[in-house]
């Protein structure tokens, strides 16, 4: 598009916005009420997920080594958790402090005491990183098979329970945001369907006088894009409201606490996450009025 | 050497029309085979009475209402096959006068003339000043910025003719452009259309109007005007009325 169209087209879709003032009015009210559903929703979903993914950080596998394992295979086992990409870290723990820790609560200690030897093994710690939820099954499998290894301990039906509850809120809020997401786009695009209605007399103006497709369809994609960033704004300014004077009320009552204290990146990439959604859902909106039938026909 | 000849004069010819029949849904036949045919640069002027199909003659070659049958060939296409970018185009070099082609409501006079050279693909430099001297030489200057509804009537009907011809089509369209116009107005119309004539375009207007005829008479024989006489959906030359 070469400078001269883009300042028609630009023009133009100005112009048209004001002209249907009303209309343009409930489009970027519909994209704001939209943009602002997903976005409460969008927050209640991270924060569910955040905790989620705090218990999942305290899970923790321990691999326990048989009493015939020495020096090599400790190293061998280590050096094999640390290159599974499923594991953050790997702690050693010798049978030695392993028995320090039993020690410390008396009762054990006197058992320990007329057992005369240590019967603990060496074992390693691991921290699993928070994404491999699912494959988690394969690992123990894996380390299951090595001879050196007497038994791989890791909570195993709480780690399911809290990986099956990280999917449901993931597929959950990605099908109900998409929901919302048609949902305002159907509205919108009616909307913008109305219109073009109450525009059509130029419509078929502009095909008559020869104007070629650009003309006359490019106002109005560009008309949606702008109502979609109209209504992203309006959600930003609202948060920026929320956050700069609103906060520190809602935060002593505790209400949006973690919604509020999200650090300035993650807000900044919110905005712009709502700006681009708003954006898209007006010019899909202005897309999709301009495919139906009768506008068409008016050539 | 005549066949020859012949065909330089068919190779030469804007517009030609073999057996045009236009049957309207209601089932009138408003054209009956009817042939028609105009050079580049030709005046052809169709006089008839009201609702003898001289509109729908002229947006049939507008490319706007299709023939029941027959041949329409203009420049050597068949407008009414062409696709909508090629149309565009096309259209891109044709001007319009047509009653129900109205001028932008919620533009004003000077955006209204503004916007067609926009959309012929001929706005540039200096267009405000063209527009300006159009406007003045129509005695509409002070109208430049009113909305078409604060025109009277006539005004409008001469602006909507200004804004057909401001960009020089090369086939200008002009379906009864002196309606409502007072004798001063229509004067000035068809000094224009002369003056686009001279500078090159093609002209076929209809109209019913007297003031024509007589102004075709004092323009004398500077422009050579083919009448024709819609009748009965056939077009008949009217070689007497050449003033």
């Amino acid at each position: 598009m070469n400078l001269s169209r883009f300042f028609f087209v630009f023009k133009e879709g100005f112009l048209q916005l004001f002209r249907t003032r009303g209309l343009s009015t409930a489009v970027v009210v519909i994209v704001a009420a939209t943009l602002l559903q997903l976005s409460l929703f969008l927050g209640i979903s991270r924060t569910l997920d955040r905790a989620l993914g705090s218990a999942r950080e305290k899970f923790q596998m321990a691999v326990f080594l048989t009493p015939a394992a020495g020096d090599s295979d400790l190293k061998r086992i280590q050096e094999l958790l640390l290159s599974d990409s499923r594991v953050a870290s790997v702690r050693l723990v010798t049978k030695e402090e392993a028995v320090q820790d039993f020690r410390k609560d008396p009762e054990i200690d006197r058992m320990l005491q007329a057992l005369g030897e240590n019967p603990l093994t060496d074992s390693f710690t691991v921290i699993l990183r928070n994404d491999d939820s699912q494959k988690l099954e394969g690992l123990v499998e894996k380390l299951k098979q090595d001879p050196r290894i007497e038994e791989v301990d890791y909570g195993k039906n709480e780690w399911e329970t809290v990986s099956n509850l990280t999917r449901v809120v993931r597929w959950g809020g990605l099908i109900l945001g998409g929901f919302i997401f048609l949902t305002a786009l159907f509205i919108v695009s009616n909307t913008l369907t109305l219109a073009l209605w109450a525009r059509r007399e130029d419509f078929i103006l502009m095909a008559r006088m020869g104007a070629p497709a650009w003309m006359r369809t490019g106002p109005y994609l560009w008309e949606g894009l702008f109502q979609g960033f109209l209504g992203a704004l309006i959600v930003v300014a609202f948060f920026e409201v929320i956050r700069h004077w609103a906060g520190l009320v809602l935060q002593k009552y505790g209400g949006f606490d973690v919604l509020i204290n999200l650090a300035l990146t993650e807000w900044e990439s919110l905005y712009l996450t709502l700006v681009l959604l708003g954006m898209i859902l007006g010019f899909l909106g202005a897309y999709l009025a301009l495919q139906k039938k009768w506008v068409k026909e008016l050539r | 050497m005549r066949f020859r000849a012949a065909c330089r004069n068919l190779q030469y010819m804007m517009i030609q029309a073999f057996h045009l029949t236009k049957v309207h849904s209601s089932g009138v036949k408003v054209l009956d085979d009817a042939y028609f045919s105009a050079s580049q640069r030709s005046f052809v002027a169709i006089i008839g009475e009201s609702r003898t199909g001289k509109s729908t003659f002229l947006k049939i070659l507008g490319g706007e209402e299709k023939p029941t049958s027959g041949v329409l060939r203009i420049d050597h296409r068949d407008i009414y096959g062409l696709s909508d970018p090629e149309k565009s185009q096309w259209l891109s070099e044709v001007g319009m006068i047509f009653p129900d082609l109205k001028l932008f409501p919620d533009k004003t006079v000077e955006e209204n003339i503004h916007f067609i050279l926009q959309v012929k693909g001929a706005s540039g430099e200096g267009e405000k000043e063209a527009i300006g001297k159009l406007l003045s030489r129509a005695g509409l200057e002070g109208k430049a910025h009113s909305k078409p509804a604060d025109l009277s009537s006539g005004e409008q009907s001469v602006i909507l003719a200004l804004r057909a011809m401001i960009f020089r089509p090369r086939l200008l369209l002009a379906d009864d452009p002196f309606q409502g116009l007072d004798h001063k107005a229509s004067s000035l119309l068809f000094r224009l259309f002369m003056e686009l004539n001279k500078a090159g375009s093609t002209i076929v207007l209809s109209t019913q109007q007297m003031i024509f005829l007589e102004e075709a008479k004092k323009a004398g024989t500077e422009t050579r005007i083919q009448w024709m006489k819609l009748d009965q959906g056939k077009l008949h030359p009217l070689e007497e009325a050449i003033p």
